[in-house]
């Protein structure tokens, strides 16, 4: 049995320590959030918050998240209108198409506005290299720059 | 999944066909699906009243909208119920629920795709038939641009016809004439009194009225909806990560399975050599040869049976196609453009005689594109239960349900059970540009579920077998000749075009009857050739179809995907010849089609066409007609020192007829520009002892947001009805940045992909123009 936090909740489970994070949360835990790309690290949609920072949990061991916090996309909500700001500015931007890859730019753009409050569209950039192959980069961008500039942000 | 269908759908062939051709006289118009008609009656469905196959209401004020194509990031599941909530007369608010019908009823049809014609032109004995040929299947998919075309009438009359009846019944109740009532906001109001009543209040009772036969629309002077941007109503569940993906389905007894796909396409597994050692592995249930072409891993988890599949050891039958490498399939290209048997879709004027001795200056030139996978985010997958009982359930993130119907038919079929009943339910698709009408998945699935009665199978392919062993859009070349008029202006232009047939093709893996037709002709190879809006006094379009092993689909936007690129290329080519500006020569060309005149004009503008610009740095132009729709779109590229090319802004200007969601068509102008500059700029499938070499994004990379370029779109107003919006965007940009790259370097690039591409590290890349790659 593997200890760790998942969105706030102490949780034992019983898997392989070299079973990927992304598959205990989506066949363990029922966390159907973080997604299955390319199993490779390649294209960040299975990304989730280890200890904070934004990691592939596609090539994640179990065993590497014992004891940790994990945080997927059902765990980034604000406690009041249940969504954070930066998935509220998702939404006022209209970011998604598909929606597939969101949850790992969504993890991925926490991550970034947690180490740096006010990026510049070179600092996004440079920070976040998920895929979306339905083209929503530009209004990435924009929703970040929303969601930095929301009050309370920053 | 009320089966109340109406006695008319019901005697379909006989009195059904008769007054559907009537209904249609009277309309005087040409659409077929009526409201009233093949849908159920109105009726109770639990705790909904059901108007019309499109509209049901709760009590609680709650609307249940049936969007019978694909959600699948397009926005038109909002883009629909917009067309209901304009004529039923409701806020659009977060008591619209919309639901892929699970029905496949008639009135749900698509025959607009497969007929290449909208719902306004569908006129004469012939289309009907055709149509309602289509409609009796029914032909229900969302491909083509075509869902908004195709129910922009139907979703609106659904509305109306259902506010209709709730007036009537509201003047029942009220025991007023409905003339006295008015409705807004989900209410019924009488203005004489001041009373008003709820929708949800009248639902029960509206269903005991008759829908009337011909609801009136609104003029577009009244719309509150169409035309003003709306969120979309799918995205709040989407960025809370909730499940709504065909590979998020999750059902009781769940079994997972995996495959591995023979590494050449007409490759069978001939030899199976460490069976009982997979089997062994923990969590193993079941390992099955799957039509002779793959083996799938049948395990409790998905990881499992992955990590199980990874281990087989699987020997392949040899095939023909074992020694086809890229540089045969691009030899049997060139020797088909050398071959004067092509089949001629269109000749109009002296085209030989613009070409024959002592002729008018010529400009030639021949381009080329390699094949190209969809790679959609969500890889392929499917869920079948096939119950003891013979009745089968499938989920699947499909673009049509009729092939997914025909999938669990076939896949069944494999193994000995031919299903009582299919119910399918299509999911939202993380992405389908096409790929997602196939039913090779959903075959796989259901001839695991058969060997599994009573449980649930999913198959889900992991990325590498997406990537190498799926379908794919076809490499193409085409050789162009203009013979030039003594204004620069082509007086004759001829389009020659080789590539594999994509109907032929598609139809062959899909149709449960025949092999798909001829390839000879095919429509999708030769769309964006025509140019019909530039005034060539004399033009032909020829096409060859090149065989190849490779399985070639539907791909967001088809034949345009490369013949744009090669006409919009050529067109610059000329007017380089002619000495003229790319933009003038085009306005030339344009003189008889002031729509596409507008909207080069438009995008000409926002780019500040003619400014001066930055040496290294370039400006290209482009323009298409697509599924009745006009895009134009202006590239801006940067070339370095060193080669390294970056696509900095895209200007697109779009004419898509009348627009219901504003911004959901912006959004899709600017996913469609992305989808293709990553194809323009990076996207190539080689092929080596005619296996697929690339395998996942390491190797067929797409763009990131550090190269991703920054886009610009507007939206033009126009009185036209609405033409698609989902493909028109990818259309011109290769062209665009091809002729941009020439204006920066005085290069002429004729190959997509435009550029070599150069890992930085893990996942990052740049982009080197060819001679340029370290």
């Amino acid at each position: 049995m593997i200890s760790l936090i998942v969105n706030g909740r102490p949780v034992r489970v019983d898997a392989a320590p070299d079973k990927p994070l992304l598959w205990v949360l989506r066949e363990e835990l029922g966390l159907l959030g973080p997604k299955y790309g390319c199993g490779v690290a390649q294209c960040g949609a299975c990304r989730v918050l280890l200890d904070g920072q934004s990691v592939p949990s596609c090539v994640t061991p179990l065993a590497e998240a014992a004891g940790a916090a994990v945080v997927t996309v059902e765990g980034l909500g604000g406690p009041e209108d249940g969504l954070s700001a930066l998935q509220q500015a998702w939404i006022d931007e209209q970011v998604p198409q598909c929606g597939f890859c969101q949850p790992g730019f969504l993890i991925a753009a926490t991550a970034l506005l947690a180490r740096t409050p006010r990026p510049t569209d070179a600092e996004i950039d440079a920070f976040i290299d998920n895929v979306c192959r339905c083209g929503t980069y530009p209004r990435i961008r924009r929703a970040i720059h929303r969601a930095a500039a929301a009050p309370g942000q920053g | 999944m009320a089966r109340l269908l109406s006695r008319r759908a019901a005697l379909l062939g006989g009195a059904a066909l008769g007054g559907t051709v009537l209904a249609a006289a009277a309309a005087g118009t040409g659409y077929l699906a009526f409201v009233d008609m093949d849908g159920p009656d109105p009726h109770i469905d639990g705790d909904r009243a059901v108007l019309n196959a499109f509209v049901a209401l709760h009590e609680d004020g709650r609307v249940v909208i049936q969007a019978p194509r694909t959600e699948m990031g397009q926005g038109i599941h909002t883009g629909l119920a917009m067309l209901v909530a304009e004529e039923l007369d409701i806020p659009f608010d977060g008591r619209i629920r919309v639901e892929h019908p699970v029905e496949q009823l008639p009135v749900y049809a698509n025959a607009g795709a497969p007929l290449r014609t909208r719902p306004e032109a569908m006129r004469g004995p012939l289309m009907w038939a055709a149509s309602r040929a289509l409609s009796v299947l029914p032909l229900m998919n969302t491909a083509g641009s075509t869902s908004t075309m195709g129910l922009w009438v139907p979703m609106r009359r659904a509305g109306a016809a259902a506010r209709h009846m709730l007036v009537a019944a509201a003047a029942a109740r009220l025991g007023v004439p409905a003339g006295a009532l008015t409705t807004a906001e989900g209410f019924v109001r009488h203005p004489a009194t001041g009373r008003s009543i709820a929708y949800g209040a009248l639902a029960r009772d509206a269903t005991a009225f008759a829908p009337p036969p011909d609801p009136a629309l609104r003029p577009a002077s009244a719309w509150r909806l169409i035309g003003r941007s709306q969120p979309r109503l799918d995205l709040p569940a989407k960025v809370r990560g909730e499940p709504v993906f065909g590979a998020d389905v999750v059902l009781p007894g769940l079994l997972h399975a995996a495959i591995r796909q023979a590494p050449v396409f007409g490759a069978a597994v001939a030899r199976l050599r460490n069976a009982a050692a997979v089997r062994a592995r923990p969590g193993i249930l079941d390992l099955a040869v799957i039509d002779g072409r793959g083996v799938a891993v049948v395990a409790t988890s998905w990881w499992a049976a992955e990590t199980a599949a990874a281990q087989l050891d699987i020997a392949w039958t040899e095939t023909a196609a074992d020694r086809a490498s890229s540089a045969t399939l691009a030899a049997a290209l060139q020797a088909a453009l050398g071959d004067e048997r092509a089949h001629e879709h269109l000749r109009e004027g002296a085209v030989e005689a613009a070409f024959g001795p002592g002729a008018a200056p010529l400009v030639k030139a021949s381009y080329t594109v390699p094949f190209v996978a969809h790679a959609c985010m969500e890889p392929m997958n499917a869920t079948v239960l096939i119950r003891e009982d013979g009745t089968a359930e499938a989920w699947c993130s499909s673009q049509s349900p009729l092939t997914m119907r025909w999938g669990v038919n076939r896949g069944a079929g494999w193994a000995g059970v031919e299903p009582a009943s299919v119910a399918c339910h299509v999911t939202m698709t993380g992405g389908a540009f096409g790929r997602r009408g196939e039913l090779d998945v959903v075959a796989q699935a259901a001839f695991l579920a058969a060997r599994h009665r009573g449980r649930p199978v999913k198959l889900m392919w992991s990325r590498e077998e997406d990537i190498g062993r799926g379908v794919f859009r076809s490499h193409a070349a085409a050789r162009l000749r203009a013979a030039l008029g003594p204004d620069g202006l082509p007086a004759a232009y001829d389009a020659l075009v080789a590539a594999q047939a994509v109907q032929q093709s598609a139809a062959s893996r899909t149709l449960p009857f025949g092999q798909g037709g001829s390839p000879v002709g095919d429509r999708f190879t030769v769309e964006g050739l025509e140019k019909a809006y530039y005034a060539f006094p004399a033009r032909r379009v020829r096409s060859r179809h090149v065989p190849s092993h490779l399985p070639v689909g539907v791909w967001r936007s088809n034949g345009y995907s490369f013949n744009t690129f090669f006409t919009e290329s050529f067109i610059d080519e000329c007017a380089l010849a002619a000495g003229q500006d790319p933009l003038a020569y085009r306005r030339a060309l344009l003189r008889a089609s002031p729509r596409h005149r507008a909207v080069l004009d438009r995008v000409a503008a926002m780019a500040g066409w003619g400014r001066p610009m930055a040496p290294g740095r370039g400006r290209g132009i482009a323009l298409e007609a697509a599924y009745e729709s006009v895009v134009a779109q202006v590239a801006e590229v940067t070339v370095a020192a060193d080669g390294e090319v970056r696509v900095d802004h895209v200007f697109c200007a779009a004419d898509v007829g009348t627009v219901v969601n504003p911004d959901a068509v912006a959004a899709q102008m600017e996913g469609g520009i992305l989808f293709g500059a990553t194809t323009a700029m990076m996207s190539a499938l080689t092929l080596d002892a005619g296996a697929v070499v690339e395998s996942n994004f390491h190797d067929f990379p797409l763009q990131r947001l550090a190269n991703a370029p920054g886009v610009t779109v507007e939206i033009l107003p126009s009185g036209l009805p609405p033409g698609g919006a989902g493909e028109p965007g990818v259309v011109p940009v290769a062209a665009a940045i091809a002729n941009a790259i020439h204006a920066a370097t005085g290069r002429r690039l004729r190959a997509l992909p435009l550029a070599v591409t150069e890992t930085i590290g893990t996942r990052r890349t740049r982009s080197l123009l060819p001679g340029h790659a370290a």
